[in-house]
Protein backbone atom coordinates (compact mmCIF):
# COMPACT_ATOMS: atom_id res chain seq x y z
CA UNK A 1 0.00 0.00 0.00
CA UNK A 2 3.12 2.36 0.72
CA UNK A 3 4.06 2.35 -3.23
CA UNK A 4 0.58 3.55 -4.06
CA UNK A 5 0.48 6.29 -1.29
CA UNK A 6 1.56 8.86 -4.41
CA UNK A 7 -1.86 7.23 -6.41
CA UNK A 8 -3.62 7.59 -3.53
CA UNK A 9 -2.85 11.23 -2.84
CA UNK A 10 -3.79 12.31 -6.47
CA UNK A 11 -7.26 10.51 -6.41
CA UNK A 12 -7.71 12.03 -2.71
CA UNK A 13 -6.70 15.72 -3.97
CA UNK A 14 -8.77 15.74 -7.41
CA UNK A 15 -10.71 18.47 -7.89
CA UNK A 16 -12.61 19.98 -10.37
CA UNK A 17 -13.22 23.79 -10.93
CA UNK A 18 -17.19 24.81 -10.85
CA UNK A 19 -19.10 27.62 -11.78
CA UNK A 20 -22.87 27.47 -9.64
CA UNK A 21 -25.50 29.42 -11.33
CA UNK A 22 -28.96 30.03 -9.68
CA UNK A 23 -32.09 29.04 -11.85
CA UNK A 24 -33.76 31.60 -13.39
CA UNK A 25 -37.11 31.00 -12.26
CA UNK A 26 -35.63 31.52 -8.97
CA UNK A 27 -37.64 34.38 -7.18
CA UNK A 28 -34.90 36.99 -5.92
CA UNK A 29 -34.41 40.38 -3.72
CA UNK A 30 -30.93 41.55 -5.64
CA UNK A 31 -29.48 39.56 -8.83
CA UNK A 32 -27.35 36.55 -8.19
CA UNK A 33 -23.53 36.19 -9.04
CA UNK A 34 -22.78 32.86 -9.72
CA UNK A 35 -19.73 31.17 -7.32
CA UNK A 36 -17.27 29.23 -8.06
CA UNK A 37 -15.84 26.77 -6.15
CA UNK A 38 -13.13 23.32 -6.64
CA UNK A 39 -15.18 20.39 -6.07
CA UNK A 40 -13.47 17.08 -4.99
CA UNK A 41 -13.96 14.62 -6.64
CA UNK A 42 -14.31 11.79 -4.10
CA UNK A 43 -16.85 13.85 -2.09
CA UNK A 44 -20.43 14.25 -2.36
CA UNK A 45 -22.00 17.49 -3.44
CA UNK A 46 -24.41 18.33 -0.67
CA UNK A 47 -22.03 17.41 2.00
CA UNK A 48 -19.43 20.70 0.15
CA UNK A 49 -21.67 23.01 -1.04
CA UNK A 50 -22.94 24.76 2.12
CA UNK A 51 -20.71 27.87 1.05
CA UNK A 52 -23.02 27.79 -2.22
CA UNK A 53 -26.35 27.72 -0.72
CA UNK A 54 -25.84 30.77 1.76
CA UNK A 55 -24.56 32.63 -0.97
CA UNK A 56 -27.66 32.40 -3.03
CA UNK A 57 -29.76 32.48 0.31
CA UNK A 58 -28.44 35.83 0.92
CA UNK A 59 -30.66 37.39 -2.38
CA UNK A 60 -33.57 35.41 -1.60
CA UNK A 61 -36.51 35.35 0.72
CA UNK A 62 -36.69 32.72 3.70
CA UNK A 63 -40.41 31.80 2.20
CA UNK A 64 -38.99 30.66 -1.26
CA UNK A 65 -36.05 28.23 -0.11
CA UNK A 66 -36.56 24.62 0.39
CA UNK A 67 -34.26 21.70 -0.11
CA UNK A 68 -31.55 22.89 -2.36
CA UNK A 69 -30.86 20.33 -5.85
CA UNK A 70 -28.17 20.37 -8.32
CA UNK A 71 -29.13 20.08 -11.69
CA UNK A 72 -26.91 20.14 -15.31
CA UNK A 73 -28.45 20.85 -18.56
CA UNK A 74 -31.66 19.99 -17.62
CA UNK A 75 -30.77 16.73 -15.78
CA UNK A 76 -31.39 16.43 -12.09
CA UNK A 77 -27.51 15.47 -10.25
CA UNK A 78 -27.67 12.40 -7.78
CA UNK A 79 -26.04 13.87 -4.62
CA UNK A 80 -25.72 10.18 -3.49
CA UNK A 81 -22.96 9.92 -6.55
CA UNK A 82 -19.48 10.64 -6.15
CA UNK A 83 -18.45 13.61 -7.52
CA UNK A 84 -16.02 13.07 -9.68
CA UNK A 85 -18.30 10.18 -10.61
CA UNK A 86 -21.62 12.99 -12.24
CA UNK A 87 -18.70 14.78 -13.68
CA UNK A 88 -17.46 11.85 -16.11
CA UNK A 89 -20.81 10.75 -16.81
CA UNK A 90 -22.49 14.48 -17.44
CA UNK A 91 -19.50 16.92 -18.70
CA UNK A 92 -16.99 15.18 -19.31
CA UNK A 93 -16.16 15.86 -23.04
CA UNK A 94 -17.71 20.21 -22.31
CA UNK A 95 -15.13 22.47 -21.36
CA UNK A 96 -14.30 23.66 -17.03
CA UNK A 97 -15.27 25.23 -15.33
CA UNK A 98 -18.24 22.70 -14.92
CA UNK A 99 -21.53 24.69 -15.14
CA UNK A 100 -23.64 23.58 -12.29
CA UNK A 101 -27.23 24.81 -12.09
CA UNK A 102 -28.79 25.92 -8.38
CA UNK A 103 -32.64 24.69 -7.46
CA UNK A 104 -34.44 25.48 -4.34
CA UNK A 105 -37.77 25.35 -5.08
CA UNK A 106 -39.79 21.83 -7.05
CA UNK A 107 -37.55 19.43 -5.54
CA UNK A 108 -37.42 16.84 -8.24
CA UNK A 109 -39.22 13.72 -5.89
CA UNK A 110 -38.69 10.99 -8.63
CA UNK A 111 -35.18 11.62 -9.31
CA UNK A 112 -33.64 12.70 -6.45
CA UNK A 113 -32.54 11.12 -2.78
CA UNK A 114 -33.90 13.72 -0.16
CA UNK A 115 -31.06 15.23 1.95
CA UNK A 116 -32.23 17.02 4.65
CA UNK A 117 -28.76 16.77 6.76
CA UNK A 118 -25.20 15.57 6.87
CA UNK A 119 -26.87 12.36 8.39
CA UNK A 120 -28.46 11.15 5.68
CA UNK A 121 -24.90 11.73 3.60
CA UNK A 122 -22.86 9.99 6.54
CA UNK A 123 -25.66 6.83 6.67
CA UNK A 124 -25.17 6.49 2.93
CA UNK A 125 -21.29 6.76 2.67
CA UNK A 126 -21.44 3.96 5.60
CA UNK A 127 -23.95 1.95 3.75
CA UNK A 128 -21.54 1.56 0.76
CA UNK A 129 -18.01 0.67 2.82
CA UNK A 130 -20.31 -1.82 4.35
CA UNK A 131 -21.88 -3.08 0.91
CA UNK A 132 -18.05 -2.99 -0.03
CA UNK A 133 -16.70 -4.76 2.97
CA UNK A 134 -19.28 -7.86 2.75
CA UNK A 135 -17.79 -8.51 -0.81
CA UNK A 136 -14.12 -8.11 -0.10
CA UNK A 137 -14.23 -9.63 3.85
CA UNK A 138 -17.20 -11.13 4.24
CA UNK A 139 -17.85 -7.74 6.31
CA UNK A 140 -15.39 -8.98 9.18
CA UNK A 141 -13.28 -6.25 8.70
CA UNK A 142 -15.78 -3.18 9.23
CA UNK A 143 -17.83 -5.00 11.83
CA UNK A 144 -14.73 -5.87 14.23
CA UNK A 145 -14.75 -1.96 13.68
CA UNK A 146 -15.57 0.45 16.83
CA UNK A 147 -17.96 3.32 16.25
CA UNK A 148 -15.41 5.38 16.79
CA UNK A 149 -13.39 3.96 13.68
CA UNK A 150 -16.50 4.17 11.68
CA UNK A 151 -16.76 8.08 12.91
CA UNK A 152 -13.55 8.58 11.82
CA UNK A 153 -13.66 7.47 8.52
CA UNK A 154 -16.18 9.41 8.02
CA UNK A 155 -15.08 12.95 9.18
CA UNK A 156 -12.10 11.95 7.35
CA UNK A 157 -14.23 12.31 3.88
CA UNK A 158 -16.27 15.33 5.53
CA UNK A 159 -13.20 17.18 6.64
CA UNK A 160 -10.94 16.70 3.42
CA UNK A 161 -8.13 14.94 6.48
CA UNK A 162 -6.14 12.36 4.07
CA UNK A 163 -4.42 10.74 6.78
CA UNK A 164 -7.13 10.23 9.15
CA UNK A 165 -9.47 8.74 6.62
CA UNK A 166 -6.97 6.22 5.56
CA UNK A 167 -5.65 5.18 8.85
CA UNK A 168 -8.86 3.40 8.98
CA UNK A 169 -9.35 2.73 5.49
CA UNK A 170 -6.18 0.96 5.37
CA UNK A 171 -7.83 -1.71 7.35
CA UNK A 172 -10.39 -2.28 5.13
CA UNK A 173 -7.87 -2.07 1.51
CA UNK A 174 -6.14 -5.45 3.02
CA UNK A 175 -5.86 -9.24 3.61
CA UNK A 176 -4.77 -11.81 5.20
CA UNK A 177 -0.82 -12.65 4.12
CA UNK A 178 -2.22 -16.55 3.35
CA UNK A 179 -5.22 -15.21 1.36
CA UNK A 180 -3.99 -14.21 -2.25
CA UNK A 181 -6.10 -11.36 -2.35
CA UNK A 182 -10.11 -10.31 -1.21
CA UNK A 183 -12.89 -12.66 -1.33
CA UNK A 184 -14.67 -10.46 -4.48
CA UNK A 185 -13.22 -6.94 -5.43
CA UNK A 186 -15.90 -4.38 -5.44
CA UNK A 187 -16.51 -2.34 -8.48
CA UNK A 188 -19.60 -0.64 -9.86
CA UNK A 189 -20.17 0.21 -13.34
CA UNK A 190 -22.11 3.36 -14.55
CA UNK A 191 -23.61 4.34 -18.15
CA UNK B 1 -20.97 -8.68 15.41
CA UNK B 2 -18.93 -11.60 14.06
CA UNK B 3 -20.85 -15.10 14.74
CA UNK B 4 -18.01 -17.33 15.05
CA UNK B 5 -18.77 -21.13 14.83
CA UNK B 6 -22.55 -20.82 13.07
CA UNK B 7 -23.19 -21.93 9.84
CA UNK B 8 -23.85 -19.23 7.45
CA UNK B 9 -27.15 -19.73 5.62
CA UNK B 10 -26.77 -17.23 2.42
CA UNK B 11 -29.23 -17.35 -0.17
CA UNK B 12 -28.03 -17.88 -3.80
CA UNK B 13 -29.60 -16.35 -6.54
CA UNK B 14 -31.28 -19.57 -8.25
CA UNK B 15 -32.65 -20.40 -4.98
CA UNK B 16 -33.93 -16.82 -4.41
CA UNK B 17 -35.44 -17.02 -7.89
CA UNK B 18 -36.73 -20.36 -7.07
CA UNK B 19 -38.45 -19.49 -3.32
CA UNK B 20 -39.76 -16.33 -5.54
CA UNK B 21 -42.13 -18.60 -7.76
CA UNK B 22 -43.76 -20.86 -4.98
CA UNK B 23 -44.70 -17.75 -3.17
CA UNK B 24 -46.04 -16.57 -6.29
CA UNK B 25 -47.92 -19.36 -6.69
CA UNK B 26 -49.57 -19.26 -3.30
CA UNK B 27 -49.52 -15.15 -3.81
CA UNK B 28 -51.88 -16.31 -6.66
CA UNK B 29 -54.36 -18.83 -5.08
CA UNK B 30 -55.05 -16.95 -2.09
CA UNK B 31 -55.48 -13.90 -4.11
CA UNK B 32 -52.78 -11.84 -2.10
CA UNK B 33 -51.91 -9.30 -5.04
CA UNK B 34 -47.83 -10.07 -5.10
CA UNK B 35 -46.41 -10.48 -9.30
CA UNK B 36 -42.68 -11.13 -10.42
CA UNK B 37 -41.53 -8.02 -12.32
CA UNK B 38 -38.64 -8.27 -14.49
CA UNK B 39 -36.25 -5.67 -15.29
CA UNK B 40 -36.06 -5.14 -19.28
CA UNK B 41 -32.53 -4.67 -20.30
CA UNK B 42 -31.40 -7.41 -17.34
CA UNK B 43 -32.04 -10.89 -16.74
CA UNK B 44 -33.04 -9.71 -13.15
CA UNK B 45 -36.32 -10.07 -11.44
CA UNK B 46 -37.96 -9.15 -8.25
CA UNK B 47 -41.50 -9.73 -6.38
CA UNK B 48 -44.00 -6.46 -6.35
CA UNK B 49 -47.08 -6.25 -4.37
CA UNK B 50 -49.28 -2.74 -4.19
CA UNK B 51 -51.71 -1.95 -1.73
CA UNK B 52 -53.48 1.01 0.73
CA UNK B 53 -53.43 1.51 4.17
CA UNK B 54 -55.73 3.84 5.47
CA UNK B 55 -54.21 6.01 8.44
CA UNK B 56 -55.77 7.95 11.21
CA UNK B 57 -55.06 11.44 11.66
CA UNK B 58 -56.70 11.81 14.95
CA UNK B 59 -55.64 9.99 17.59
CA UNK B 60 -58.70 9.23 20.30
CA UNK B 61 -57.87 10.82 23.77
CA UNK B 62 -57.78 7.47 25.66
CA UNK B 63 -54.96 6.30 23.25
CA UNK B 64 -53.15 9.67 23.71
CA UNK B 65 -52.66 8.98 27.56
CA UNK B 66 -51.57 5.41 27.17
CA UNK B 67 -49.05 5.64 24.04
CA UNK B 68 -45.81 7.20 25.15
CA UNK B 69 -44.91 8.73 22.22
CA UNK B 70 -47.71 11.26 20.99
CA UNK B 71 -46.40 11.69 17.58
CA UNK B 72 -47.18 8.03 16.93
CA UNK B 73 -49.88 7.16 14.24
CA UNK B 74 -52.00 4.89 14.19
CA UNK B 75 -52.11 2.51 11.10
CA UNK B 76 -54.86 0.65 10.23
CA UNK B 77 -54.11 -2.68 8.83
CA UNK B 78 -56.77 -3.43 5.65
CA UNK B 79 -56.74 -6.71 5.40
CA UNK B 80 -58.29 -6.79 1.65
CA UNK B 81 -57.24 -4.05 -0.61
CA UNK B 82 -59.58 -1.34 -1.18
CA UNK B 83 -60.71 -0.85 -4.73
CA UNK B 84 -61.01 2.80 -6.09
CA UNK B 85 -64.68 3.74 -5.02
CA UNK B 86 -63.55 1.94 -1.42
CA UNK B 87 -60.49 4.49 -1.26
CA UNK B 88 -63.04 7.58 -2.28
CA UNK B 89 -65.36 6.42 0.42
CA UNK B 90 -62.81 7.13 3.34
CA UNK B 91 -63.55 9.92 5.60
CA UNK B 92 -61.83 12.80 6.15
CA UNK B 93 -59.80 12.67 9.24
CA UNK B 94 -58.37 9.44 7.70
CA UNK B 95 -55.75 9.27 4.72
CA UNK B 96 -54.98 6.60 2.62
CA UNK B 97 -51.53 5.49 1.80
CA UNK B 98 -50.59 3.67 -1.34
CA UNK B 99 -47.29 1.58 -0.38
CA UNK B 100 -45.49 -0.80 -2.97
CA UNK B 101 -43.10 -2.95 -2.06
CA UNK B 102 -40.44 -4.65 -3.93
CA UNK B 103 -38.35 -7.88 -3.23
CA UNK B 104 -35.21 -7.89 -4.91
CA UNK B 105 -32.06 -9.83 -3.83
CA UNK B 106 -28.97 -8.47 -3.37
CA UNK B 107 -25.61 -10.14 -4.45
CA UNK B 108 -22.86 -8.12 -2.19
CA UNK B 109 -24.96 -9.69 1.25
CA UNK B 110 -26.72 -12.99 -0.77
CA UNK B 111 -29.86 -11.95 0.57
CA UNK B 112 -33.15 -10.62 -0.26
CA UNK B 113 -33.64 -6.81 0.41
CA UNK B 114 -37.18 -5.16 0.92
CA UNK B 115 -37.35 -2.04 -0.85
CA UNK B 116 -40.92 0.08 -0.65
CA UNK B 117 -42.22 3.86 -1.00
CA UNK B 118 -45.51 5.49 0.09
CA UNK B 119 -47.83 8.23 -0.96
CA UNK B 120 -50.61 10.01 -0.15
CA UNK B 121 -53.29 9.36 -3.23
CA UNK B 122 -52.41 13.19 -3.99
CA UNK B 123 -48.89 12.32 -5.34
CA UNK B 124 -47.39 13.46 -2.38
CA UNK B 125 -44.82 10.91 -1.03
CA UNK B 126 -43.78 9.90 2.90
CA UNK B 127 -40.83 11.73 4.13
CA UNK B 128 -38.37 9.79 5.75
CA UNK B 129 -39.71 10.82 8.91
CA UNK B 130 -42.82 10.13 8.51
CA UNK B 131 -41.63 6.48 7.62
CA UNK B 132 -40.17 5.93 10.61
CA UNK B 133 -42.84 7.83 12.92
CA UNK B 134 -45.11 4.84 10.80
CA UNK B 135 -43.02 1.78 12.19
CA UNK B 136 -45.04 -0.50 14.27
CA UNK B 137 -45.21 0.32 18.12
CA UNK B 138 -43.04 -2.59 18.69
CA UNK B 139 -40.57 -2.33 16.65
CA UNK B 140 -39.66 1.59 17.65
CA UNK B 141 -37.43 0.78 20.33
CA UNK B 142 -35.09 -1.47 18.00
CA UNK B 143 -35.51 1.78 15.11
CA UNK B 144 -34.49 4.11 17.50
CA UNK B 145 -31.29 2.47 18.61
CA UNK B 146 -30.15 3.39 15.16
CA UNK B 147 -32.63 4.37 12.42
CA UNK B 148 -29.56 5.17 10.21
CA UNK B 149 -28.88 1.54 9.90
CA UNK B 150 -32.51 0.25 9.62
CA UNK B 151 -34.43 2.35 7.32
CA UNK B 152 -33.10 4.97 4.77
CA UNK B 153 -34.01 6.24 1.16
CA UNK B 154 -31.53 4.60 -1.59
CA UNK B 155 -32.04 3.94 -5.50
CA UNK B 156 -33.83 1.48 -6.22
CA UNK B 157 -30.79 -0.77 -7.97
CA UNK B 158 -33.54 -1.84 -11.11
CA UNK B 159 -35.81 1.02 -11.42
CA UNK B 160 -33.01 3.71 -10.38
CA UNK B 161 -35.87 5.55 -8.51
CA UNK B 162 -35.83 6.77 -5.07
CA UNK B 163 -37.23 4.04 -2.39
CA UNK B 164 -37.20 3.55 1.36
CA UNK B 165 -34.98 0.08 2.06
CA UNK B 166 -34.85 -2.35 4.79
CA UNK B 167 -31.04 -2.60 5.27
CA UNK B 168 -29.80 -5.96 4.99
CA UNK B 169 -26.74 -6.21 6.62
CA UNK B 170 -27.95 -8.22 9.80
CA UNK B 171 -30.49 -10.91 8.16
CA UNK B 172 -27.93 -13.06 7.95
CA UNK B 173 -27.71 -13.32 11.31
CA UNK B 174 -31.45 -13.59 12.38
CA UNK B 175 -32.23 -15.90 9.49
CA UNK B 176 -29.23 -18.26 10.33
CA UNK B 177 -30.09 -18.96 13.98
CA UNK B 178 -33.79 -20.02 12.78
CA UNK B 179 -32.81 -21.94 9.71
CA UNK B 180 -30.46 -23.98 11.62
CA UNK B 181 -33.53 -25.21 13.74
CA UNK B 182 -35.17 -25.67 10.85
CA UNK B 183 -32.72 -27.60 8.95
CA UNK B 184 -32.13 -29.90 12.08
CA UNK B 185 -36.06 -30.77 11.95
CA UNK B 186 -35.57 -31.34 8.16
CA UNK B 187 -38.55 -29.12 7.49
CA UNK B 188 -38.74 -27.64 4.08
CA UNK B 189 -38.31 -23.82 4.71
CA UNK B 190 -39.57 -21.22 2.04
CA UNK B 191 -36.67 -18.29 2.96
CA UNK B 192 -38.51 -15.60 1.33
CA UNK B 193 -41.76 -16.64 3.41
CA UNK B 194 -39.83 -17.05 6.27
CA UNK B 195 -37.54 -14.28 5.78
CA UNK B 196 -40.95 -11.19 4.79
CA UNK B 197 -42.56 -12.96 7.63
CA UNK B 198 -40.30 -11.21 10.11
CA UNK B 199 -39.40 -8.01 8.34
CA UNK B 200 -42.25 -7.13 6.62
CA UNK B 201 -44.45 -6.14 9.60
CA UNK B 202 -42.22 -3.54 10.95
CA UNK B 203 -43.22 -1.35 7.36
CA UNK B 204 -46.52 -2.45 7.33
CA UNK B 205 -46.60 -5.65 5.07
CA UNK B 206 -48.10 -8.71 6.48
CA UNK B 207 -48.28 -12.60 5.30
CA UNK B 208 -51.44 -14.26 5.54
CA UNK B 209 -51.10 -17.07 7.64
CA UNK B 210 -51.89 -19.34 4.80
CA UNK B 211 -48.03 -18.93 3.41
CA UNK B 212 -47.17 -20.87 6.79
CA UNK B 213 -48.87 -24.04 4.87
CA UNK B 214 -46.66 -24.29 1.92
CA UNK B 215 -43.87 -27.11 1.44
CA UNK B 216 -43.65 -31.05 1.52
CA UNK B 217 -45.82 -32.25 5.34
CA UNK B 218 -43.59 -32.45 8.32
CA UNK B 219 -41.95 -35.74 9.16
CA UNK B 220 -43.62 -36.97 12.27
CA UNK B 221 -42.03 -39.48 14.54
Amino acid sequence: MTDDKDVLRDVWFGRIPTCFTLYQDEITEREAEPYYLLLPRISYLTLVTDKVKKHFQKVMRQEEVSEIWFEYEGTPLKWHYPIGLLFDLHASNTALPWSITVHFKNFPEKDLLHCHSKDVIEAHFMACIKEADALKHKSQVINEMQKKDHKQLWMGLQNDKFEQFWAINRKLMEYPPEDSGFRYIPFRIYQ
Amino acid sequence: CSMAGEEDFFLEEKRFKQYCEEFIKHSQQIGDGWEWRTSKDLGDGYLSKTHFQVRNRNIPPDLKEKSDNNEQMLFTRVEESLDDSQVAGVCATEEVIRYEYHVLYSSSYQVPVLYFRACFLDGRPLTLDEIWKSVHACYQARLLEGPWDTITQQEHPLLGQPFFVLHPCRTNEFMSSILAGSRKQNRHTNYIILWLSIVGPVVGLNLPLSYAKLGPERNTN
